[in-house]
């Protein structure tokens, strides 16, 4: 998933490391193209040539002691590719585009130390916006886009308009209640308390795994709050967030450490929380993170790696499902004139997904999750539930045309 | 189905994708030495194959020009029977064996085989599944067979038995000699690699391009049937025309010396291809599928001493000569003794107990392929061997010829894991499916 105006990452430190994170550059990377794609009608190679040229503009930023002056200052509405190098900028190392009245940040090149370059894409809309570049003598630098708006039209369709904002406070809400539920977790965590810790556990969980995918936007912080013992590294030091802690309490027994883990958990969430409240997303981004969703689904719950430890994958499961269905929900209002055959067959499938986690629920169940322990689910039962989010998956991956043409 | 809504498929490439299957189409001109060879000779007396026309998926990159090895010929989708039966084997296979989804629905098996009909009139004709040009949807072709040669593909479906049972509303056109296989000599079957509702074979002599069809098929399939199990061969075991040079096994020898072989016509009428004999005229032309999963426990076979590899099978290894003498096409003289009075073929040996000779006439038309799944975790021996396929009038022919062979000293040697057994209709005509045919 992208969210529109944050830029290929954050700056040059990879994202790329680890299974998920993995291909999360690719999908952000694919997705910046897809925008262009767009906006250039039905050219789909991006490159230097002139042929190409005329539909993304460059806007070159020398990180200097002085500034970060956009060479245009004046571009036309389109396609904007921001090419950010330091040559001997000791004291300035970023550069941001924000909104004219520098409230929020559209996109972004960081941790440019001198010798260094990178740079981010993005579509832009007529106005004025602003460079920024902390530590520089002069921070602010003005960036005018003329001409006609080239970009999507679903701002202008009012079911979309209303979707995309709604979701936005659902990532709100879900990620508010993530820091709320990780701090009760830390509290049992440090009255030591492990029986309570292992309830509170996949309480927590659950809101993350409805809205991973934006998380993953932010790739480090994903690892940081979801990584598993494989992802990033298999470097013991760098293994932290849920699962870490997971590990040490279903594997080994202890609290031993763990109140730490959790505070820091709660520290990468609270930045979490500060990112989606800035954010802005599209259907597009909707679309294709509900499909991302169940494809998690699909992978590490059917096999068990997620909750390996702990065996709370059905919870968690089910989280997956409602972030995506959620998705649909929302622009139900829209599909069911657009496409109302798909959206039947969504609501179909996810109806199926249904029958088949019903048959696992429990009260209070294992860890008070209100579903059996994972481990109790046969192979052949798995089978099930793998062969109906797939084909849920399957059809959530039609979705993303009908809310984005 | 959503999938009957794609957009029709259109010929030629999108102008955008050019430079790199201009590429990828040089990498396809570079193609190994050895499938070459074979293509021309394939190629030069196969009936039905079409030469020429479009070069391969993403055709007129090439400029049109036929390659030089053969490996644009295209075999026609429609006609009388399904291809991929008679026509001259081809190098590689993937197979798949597909159950429909718990809920799936008549009108869904009959939308996925109408889609499946379309899916595989583009492919074996060089053409994608459809156009890819939505930059905001998934790709409708998966993509990896973008820039190969065609390389004489063949898709041919069939219909398991179960198929026919109370969910489609089928039973009534069950044919009756369609019924899982009784229990045969020297088997072990893996319940994952038995049965199916559905079977997808693709033939041709790119492995990518017969993997992109099953796996193509399968997708489009998604939420309506799932894979039951799969299989990739990857070395013919058979002839299916007389121009074709007889291949080896994974025991070393020639195989399928006796096979029915396209030009005899008779033979193809008398055993293979299903007549007024069926009480379901729909399978009229059609054939029956048998699929047997045969594990060759090839290092025992391989610490055989080379007479009694050659006693097991009863021809010589590397001539494919009969024990009985000649050369390879000789007929086996299955009187002849040897020294001692002994039979000259064992009386145990594998040629003399599978032969019409021996079986009241009995033939079928053997369509195998080598495989392997890699290595037993437990022993560390190959689980690998011989995908067996035939096609036959009845599968009686088979479970005969298999009843026969109990006593093969082959047996010792191998053993039958997998099995299944597919009615497979006729060919179509243009405009045809196969999902109005099976509904009708």
């Amino acid at each position: 998933m992208h969210i529109d105006g944050v830029g290929e990452g954050r700056g040059a430190d990879g994202v790329g490391e680890g299974r998920r994170a993995r291909w999360l550059p690719a999908s952000i990377v694919a997705l910046a193209s897809l925008a262009l794609l767009a906006s250039a009608c039905s050219s789909s190679h991006r490159s230097s040539g002139s042929a190409s040229s005329a539909h993304t503009t460059t806007v070159t930023i020398d990180l200097t002691p002085q500034g970060c002056a956009p060479r245009p200052a004046k571009i036309a509405a389109g396609p904007v590719q921001f090419n950010v190098a330091n040559t001997n900028a000791g004291a300035v190392s970023e550069a941001e585009l924000r909104t004219s009245n520098l409230a929020k940040i559209l996109g972004e090149q960081e941790n440019l130390t001198p010798g260094l370059s990178g740079g981010f894409s993005l579509d832009l809309q007529p106005g004025t916006y602003k460079i920024n570049c902390p530590g520089a003598s002069q921070q602010h630098w003005n960036l005018t886009v003329t001409g006609k708006g080239a970009g999507p039209t679903w701002q202008n369709n009012a079911q979309l308009a209303a979707a995309v904002s709604s979701y936005g406070s659902y990532v709100d809400q879900n990620t508010a209640s993530l820091v709320s539920h990780t701090q009760a977790f830390c509290q049992a965590i440090d009255a030591g308390n492990m029986a309570q810790a292992e309830v509170l556990y996949p309480k927590a969980r659950v809101y993350y795994e409805r809205i991973e995918p934006v998380a993953e936007i932010w790739g480090s912080l994903d690892t940081e709050i979801d990584g598993r013992w494989e992802n990033p590294v298999t470097v013991a030091s760098q293994f932290i967030g849920f699962h870490k802690i997971e590990q040490l309490i279903w594997a080994d027994d202890t609290l031993a450490g763990t109140p730490k883990l959790c505070s820091a958990l709660v520290g990468h969430e609270q930045q979490l929380l500060a990112l989606v409240r800035s954010a802005q997303y599209n259907p597009l981004e909707m679309a294709s993170g509900a499909t991302d969703l169940i494809n998690e689904a699909a992978t590490s719950k059917i096999s068990g790696e997620e909750e390996r430890y702990s065996n709370t994958d059905l919870p968690v499961f089910q989280a997956n499902v409602d972030g995506a269905i959620e998705v649909v929900s929302l622009v139900q209002p829209y599909l069911q004139h657009r496409d109302p055959g798909l959206l039947s067959q969504i609501r179909q499938r996810d109806a199926a997904v249904a029958v088949l986690l019903a048959k696992y629920k429990a009260r209070p169940g294992y860890d008070d999750t209100g579903y059996v322990e994972y481990s109790t689910v046969l192979d052949s039962q798995r089978r099930q539930l793998s062969t109906a989010v797939n084909a849920l998956a399957e059809s959530l991956s039609k979705l993303s045309l009908q809310v984005s043409s | 189905m959503h999938e009957t809504e794609r957009p029709a498929p259109t010929e030629h490439a999108a102008p955008a994708e050019g430079a790199a299957l201009a590429e990828r189409a040089a990498l396809a001109e570079r193609a190994g030495p050895s499938r070459r060879r074979l293509l021309a000779g394939a190629g030069a007396a196969g009936a039905g194959v079409l030469a020429g026309g479009l070069a391969g998926y993403f055709a007129g990159q090439g400029g049109g020009a036929a390659a030089a090895d053969g490996s644009d010929q295209k075999i026609p989708f429609y006609g009388t029977h399904q291809a991929g039966i008679a026509t001259p084997a081809q190098d590689r296979l993937a197979f798949g064996s597909l159950n429909a989804v718990t809920g799936a629905t008549a009108a869904d098996i009959r939308d996925l085989l109408h889609a499946w009909t379309r899916a595989a009139a583009n492919m074996t004709a060089g053409r994608l599944v459809g156009q890819d040009t939505q930059p905001y949807a998934p790709p409708v072709d998966t993509g990896e067979a973008v820039g190969s040669p065609v390389s004489r593909l063949t898709i041919t479906i069939g219909y398991g038995p179960s198929l026919f049972d109370h969910r489609f509303g089928l039973a009534g056109r069950k044919p009756s000699a369609l019924a899982q296989l009784p229990p045969l000599p020297n088997e072990d079957l893996d319940p994952d690699y038995t049965g199916g509702d559905l079977c997808i074979q693709a033939c041709s002599d790119d492995p990518l391009v017969a993997f992109h069809a099953v796996r193509n098929l399968a997708r489009i399939g998604m939420g309506v049937v799932e894979h039951n199990w799969m299989e990739l061969g990857f070395g013919r075991t058979s002839t299916t025309t007389a121009s074709q040079p007889t291949p080896r096994n994974l025991l070393g020898f020639k195989d399928g010396t006796r096979n029915i072989k396209a030009e005899q016509t008779s033979l193809m009428n008398d055993y293979v291809w299903v007549g007024r004999e069926t009480d379901q005229p729909w399978l009229r032309g059609g054939s029956y599928l048998v699929a047997r999963k045969i594990r060759i426990f090839v290092e025992n076979w391989d610490r055989d001493y080379l007479q009694d590899q050659e006693n097991t099978i009863g021809r010589a290894k590397v001539s494919g000569a009969p024990l009985s003498g000649g050369k390879e096409f000789t007929t086996p003289d299955f009187a002849a003794t040897g020294g001692g009075g002994q039979p000259a073929i064992p009386a145990h040996a594998h040629i003399r107990l599978a032969s019409f000779e021996h079986n009241g006439g009995t033939r079928i038309l053997r369509r195998g392929y080598s495989f392997t799944d890699g290595i037993d975790p437990q022993a560390g021996t190959l689980l690998g061997g011989l995908f067996f396929i035939a096609f036959m009038k009845n599968p009686a022919q088979f479970v005969k010829l298999r009843q026969s062979l109990a006593a093969d000293a082959l047996n010792e040697y191998t053993q039958h894991t997998g099995s299944a057994v597919f009615a497979c209709p006729p060919g179509l005509r243009p405009g045809q499916d196969w999902g109005t045919s099976l509904f009708a």
